[in-house]
């Protein structure tokens, strides 16, 4: 196991991007650099899911009960910033512990529906609650004034662990079963695995760092609203994961960089975001089903002439 | 009493638009098994372009009702073109894949989405009266435009039961939805029953905005608030299931009408979700699911 893990890799590659974001100065760079973290932290979480094969667009409820957490831990109850940051991926496991009780019995189209509601139905109750602000949402979520200027390095080292950790996770024993579940669930019941239970560690783990990712969205943002967790969150995040490549980890990360840069970028020339997402998606689902990840991997393998790599 | 008729008036209302849209929706899913969330823009355009017609032809100086009339058709038109173009360039080649054309559903939703923004404007537009006038029933009024709808609704599904139960057509629609490789062993040409399938969910949509146009708020993200009660309302009934979407319709409609007169419409919409969770609790296929 241990010398298929590509180590060497991930500590360089870590330590090289939290060396870079360290020469950031630039309030809108440092800006854009805290967005590509966070959203590859969530592409990260909702690939983790599809990997007993299921679509969890419940991933921007998660997000969001994360960010509310905590924003309500840091401007309501004056918690340490530490503390409501990782309170946020708490509460956000633990629902998802709950709702995945429920609906994990369910399946493909059934499971994806259901997420879906659940992030609207989640929605609603934000937009409702005048704790929470109502539709305008809460304020003044600042991180510690000793934070400010390492705030990308330090959202940027919290998503760096959280991923490699998920990368352990997929790699581990654990990761196996998850696979095994999405090829063939029956078979996996038939050796003595409690399938809804691995499905709900799934899920929770998942969950977890998706209310992570809120948890940084709301420090780095300051502001939430209920509008920021729609259904399109997920959809985004999707996006990542579809142009990046899902066989591996590493797709997401190519996904989340390439989009977010490029549509910060279309946005400067007052280009619509979602024009520009909706085709890179439409686009990337019919001529590269595999994503960039595998564009690049069969290009590689044909120059080395392996021939055609076996399916996985 | 009055009431309670007032409130079972309004959720038949509600419930003919449900209707429409999850008759579409479970309809795709039968037949090629995808999930269309682009589906509420075919709804939307629809509506759209029969809202800017009808105020084109009536500022000049057409009749309102004929001028209905042509905008319901160009709407119907210019909708299932649309559903051509993303049948014939995309779903074709994700049947029977759920997530792919699910993922290049949420592509659609977000390119259309900036798209009809683009062309229409976020501004909300108004559709003149078509047919004036109230009803009285039992004691409840409504309006006879609402009274149109629901009748609408009500001949359109039943056209199509007729047609699903009785027609060559219908008849292989519903073999491939049940197994369609039994059905191709039959004889079945299953891409053409999946393009007949798509096509009629398209008009479907494209007939529920244009009878929603006049007494509704017309906006590009219309669709989106009928696509979520579409969604639950074929959850609850059955993904792929004709009678379930007309019972999850209807369920949705009318919990959404009680509970937003007796509660708030807040709570009527979490009640709605809560219902879900009930129903897959216990059914976790639907109401009248089996596939």
């Amino acid at each position: 196991m241990g010398e298929n893990l590509k180590l060497p890799y991930w500590f360089f590659g870590i330590a090289l991007v939290l060396g870079a974001t360290l020469l950031v100065s630039d309030p809108y760079v440092a800006s854009v650099v805290n967005i590509v973290s966070i959203a590859a932290l969530i592409a990260v979480s909702l690939r983790f899911v599809m990997l007993i094969g299921e679509l969890n667009f419940a991933t921007a409820a998660f997000v969001g009960i994360g960010a509310y957490t905590a924003g309500s831990a840091i401007t309501i109850l004056e918690w340490p910033f530490l503390v409501a940051l990782v309170l946020g991926g708490i509460v956000a496991a633990l629902v998802s512990i709950v709702f995945g009780y429920i609906t994990l019995r369910t399946k493909g189209p059934y499971f994806l529906l259901i997420g879906f509601a659940f992030t609207e139905a989640v929605r609603i109750v934000y937009s409702k609650s005048m704790v929470l602000g109502g539709n305008s949402g809460m304020v003044g979520i600042f991180p510690p004034i000793a934070f400010d200027p390492w705030m990308p390095t330090f959202v940027m080292a919290v998503v760096a662990l959280m991923i490699f950790g998920l990368y352990l996770l997929e790699r581990s024993d654990f990761g196996k079963i998850l696979t095994a579940i999405r090829d063939n669930e029956d078979v996996a019941r038939t050796v003595g695995l409690n399938i809804l239970f691995v499905k709900i560690a799934c899920f929770a783990i998942a969950s977890f760092a998706a209310g992570m990712a809120g948890s940084l969205h709301a420090v780095t943002n300051n502001v939430i609203s209920p509008g920021d967790f729609s259904f399109l969150l997920a959809a985004f995040a999707l996006a990542y994961v579809k142009v990046g490549g899902e066989d591996n980890i590493v797709g997401p990360l190519v996904g989340a960089v390439l989009l977010v840069v490029l549509g910060s970028y279309a946005l400067g020339l007052g280009g619509h975001e979602h024009i520009f997402y909706g085709a890179a998606v439409i686009l990337a689902v019919l001529l590269m089903p595999e994503g960039i990840t595998g564009l690049l991997r069969r290009g590689r393998d044909r120059l080395m002439g392996k021939g055609k790599r076996h399916a996985a | 009493m009055q009431i309670a008729i007032q409130l079972i008036l309004t959720s038949l209302q509600i419930g003919a638009v449900y209707i429409l849209f999850s008759l579409g929706l479970t309809i795709i899913f039968g037949v090629m098994r995808i999930v269309n969330f682009a589906h509420g823009h075919l709804f939307a355009v629809s509506a759209l372009v029969v809202a800017t017609v009808v105020s084109w032809l009536a500022a000049r100086g057409f009749p309102v009702l004929p001028a209905y009339l042509l905008a319901v058709v160009a709407g119907v038109a210019v909708s299932m073109a649309l559903g051509y173009v993303m049948y014939v360039f995309g779903f074709k080649y994700f049947q029977r894949d759920m997530v792919g054309s699910f993922i290049l559903s949420i592509g659609l939703v977000l390119l259309l989405d900036g798209i009809l923004l683009e062309i229409f404007g976020g501004a909300v537009r108004p559709v003149p009266e078509i047919l004036p006038g109230n009803a009285e029933i039992l004691g409840a009024s409504v309006t006879i435009q609402r009274l149109f709808l629901c009748a609408m609704a009500i001949l359109i599904t039943a056209i199509l039961y007729w047609a699903l139960t009785k027609t060559k057509l219908g008849k292989a629609l519903r073999a491939v939805s049940l197994d369609h490789e039994a059905a191709m062993l039959q004889g079945v040409p299953y891409n053409r029953m999946a393009l007949a399938g798509f096509m009629i969910a398209a008009a479907l949509a494209a007939l529920a905005g244009a009878l929603i146009a006049p007494i509704s708020i017309v906006t590009p993200v219309i669709g989106a608030d009928y696509l979520i009660k579409g969604f639950i309302a074929v959850i609850v009934g059955g993904l792929g299931s004709i009678p379930g979407a007309i019972l999850g319709a209807l369920f949705v409609a009318a919990i959404e009408t009680f509970g937003g007169f007796y509660l708030d419409p807040t709570s009527a919409t979490i009640a709605i979700f809560v219902l879900v969770i009930v129903v897959l609790l216990v059914r976790p296929k639907g109401l009248l699911g089996h596939g």
